[in-house]
């Protein structure tokens, strides 16, 4: 079974060298690339990765039909192609869909509700979202209940002083790959939550560059019993006085394994940029695995930066302490269950979402 | 209440409790004194019920029960209180969340329903202020970031509201000023009755001197060598560990 993507029916007047490097690096016929490292890709064949010819079909949108949706072209994306500083392989599912899909285009200030439900699983184009004002305003990006094990890819872009917040959920039992793209222009703030929990096989890269004073927050809660769940980040400071922070934590048994993978670039001129990353896995089994790897890379000589990664067995001194208050084993490891991972739900904003975020993570516990 | 007899214990095989008898009755309090190293605390972590001590010989009996038979959260439900030397740092789990969980792990064992908020919020209020807990504090993660006398007021504030039968206080004098260790003792000295047991274990006699204990034990190399009544706390006061047990 071929995993590859025919070189030749790309559009090779418009790839860089570099590009085509990237589409030559399959992750899912060779494990050794280094940003595909822990993804296990190789092991998950996934048939047709190119959708050329593929019509977008708006009818099936009628929860967005007040948005202004327009067929998007790929010329300004393959513009873009280069604009990621990678030292080594740049992103496959990126470079695939770029080359490879059809794009739709979705203003999310022409839609009236506070609330934005997006369910990937009933488009297989790539998604250009815009959002140009500070109306306070929730993304949800559904991408469970997948029935094609075809990569999704969002490009979102926020124009100066923009907000957003948004939600990711990836929780059902089957395979997915996503990659995300957020740019963002001066003064832009966005706050984002992956939450996923229980799949099959899953890779998810979140890709962000930050323009000047942005503030970017980047939540993972990760609950699994099963399967190879891959994370892969790169958050990229290319003007002054950015900050980002970016948290990531994990809980696996069963044998479920959770990977997370994250860099911070900060270009030589944007100083003052304050960046943090955390990586934090706790391991309920001998049989299960977590694979954090934290990455800076730094060419500006003003800027804050810091991350840390850790990887632990729940704290049984901490479940004594409960035991000895009467509380039994079984309820004192779900609450600690919980406190590990519940900071990362204080980035929803909507109060219906994050109640019904907290009853899903006390429902999977 | 509690009977020990001729208890042997080891860690990772080493002996640290070596043949230490102890029989405590209803309403009495009892004071554990000595050394370094004597074994106090791994009495306290044995009767609680923590894991990785070995029972190497030896009862305990604890109203009329085999202690041992019981798992930690059993023997705490059947009236059992520990109060930590050092007290757990438990992250992301709010104090008053916590407290509510054990009192309704308590109701439950006991066939009762959860307590309703108000309830909850009466009893709370009540015993806090006592012990100078503000409603801040019960809003913070359970001793993370508490100063030291914090988390021992979180200790005896637990104890207060759990109204344990029997209750061990590992050292909780240490680390506290005059001002906490007063309001610690009367915490204690509120939940004293007929009907209840204490086993305060301390190395000074200054924290005797609020709560006045029936009985006063001194523990060395893993046995008690030595028991009496509050007078011995002072003897040992003067004359230290190594005298009164060369003596015994």
């Amino acid at each position: 079974m071929s995993t590859a993507v025919k070189l030749h029916t790309m559009p090779s007047r418009n790839m860089s060298n570099y590009a085509q490097k990237a589409l030559l690096n399959n992750p899912f016929e060779n494990f050794k690339i280094e940003n595909y490292k822990y993804a296990q890709l190789h092991k998950s064949i996934t048939t047709n990765l190119s959708l050329k010819g593929f019509k977008p079909d708006f009818s099936s949108f009628n929860s967005f039909k007040n948005l202004k949706l327009s067929d998007g072209t790929n010329t300004d994306l393959l513009g873009d192609l280069n604009k990621w500083n990678y030292n080594n392989t740049d992103s496959y599912f990126r470079v695939n869909s770029i080359s490879e899909r059809p794009s739709i285009k979705i203003d999310l200030d022409l839609h009236e509700d506070e609330v934005i439900y997006l369910d990937l699983s009933i488009f297989k184009e790539n998604i250009q979202l815009f959002k140009a004002t500070e109306l306070p305003k929730t993304l949800i990006i559904n991408n469970s209940n997948f029935s094609d094990d075809c990569p999704r890819s969002i490009f979102l872009n926020l124009s100066e002083n923009a907000k957003l917040n948004i939600i990711h959920f990836n929780i059902s039992n089957s395979k997915s790959f996503l990659y995300f793209e957020i740019n963002q222009q001066n003064k832009s703030n966005v706050k984002f939550l992956s939450f996923q929990s229980n799949n099959v096989h899953t890779r998810n890269e979140f890709f962000a560059s930050l323009e000047e004073n942005c503030s970017l927050d980047i939540y993972g809660l990760n609950f699994h019993n099963h399967g190879v769940n891959d994370n892969y980040s790169f958050i990229q400071h290319m003007k002054p006085s950015s900050q980002s922070r970016e948290v990531f934590k994990s809980i696996v048994k069963n044998g479920a394994v959770t990977n997370f993978q994250g860099k911070i670039y900060v270009d030589s001129i944007a100083q003052k940029t304050d960046g943090y990353q955390m990586s934090r896995s706790l391991i309920l089994d001998n049989e299960s695995k977590a694979n954090n790897k934290p990455e800076l890379e730094i060419y500006a000589d003003d800027v804050k930066c810091s991350h840390g990664s850790t990887v632990s067995k729940l704290n049984q001194d901490q479940v004594y302490y409960f035991q000895s208050r009467g509380i039994n084993e079984e309820q004192a490891v779900k609450i600690l269950q919980k406190a590990f991972l519940v900071e990362t739900l204080d980035v929803i904003e909507n109060p219906q979402i994050k109640e019904y975020s907290y009853n899903l993570l006390d429902a999977r516990l | 209440m509690l009977t020990i007899k001729n208890l042997h214990v080891s860690i990772e095989g080493k002996q640290i409790i070596k043949g230490l008898s102890l029989s405590i009755n209803k309403g009495e309090v009892h004071a554990l004194m000595g050394p370094n190293g004597s074994g106090k605390s791994t009495l306290s972590y044995v009767l609680s019920g923590k894991e990785g001590y070995e029972i190497d010989e030896g009862t305990i009996e604890y109203n009329g029960k085999n202690l041992l038979d019981l798992e930690v959260d059993q023997r705490a439900n059947a009236g059992l209180f520990l109060a930590f030397q050092y007290p757990m740092e438990i992250p992301g789990v709010q104090t008053s969340f916590f407290l509510k969980t054990a009192i309704n792990s308590k109701r439950k064992f006991l066939g009762m329903p959860e307590i309703d908020a108000l309830e909850f919020a009466k009893l709370i209020k009540s015993h806090a202020e006592d012990l100078g807990i503000g409603s801040e504090m019960l809003k913070r993660d359970l001793n993370v970031n508490y100063s030291g006398g914090e988390k021992k007021k979180q200790e005896i504030l637990q104890m207060s509201i759990l109204k344990p039968d029997m209750a061990i206080l590992d050292e909780t004098d240490s680390g506290l000023d005059i001002d906490a260790l007063r309001i610690v003792s009367e915490g204690v000295n509120k939940l004293r009755s007929e009907q209840n047991s204490f086993l305060v274990i301390t190395h000074y006699q200054r924290l005797l001197n609020y709560i006045k204990p029936d009985f006063v034990h001194i523990i060395a190399n893993g046995k008690i060598v030595k028991s009496g009544d509050f007078s011995l706390a002072l003897e040992l006061e003067e004359k230290g560990y190594e005298d009164i047990s060369k003596t015994a």
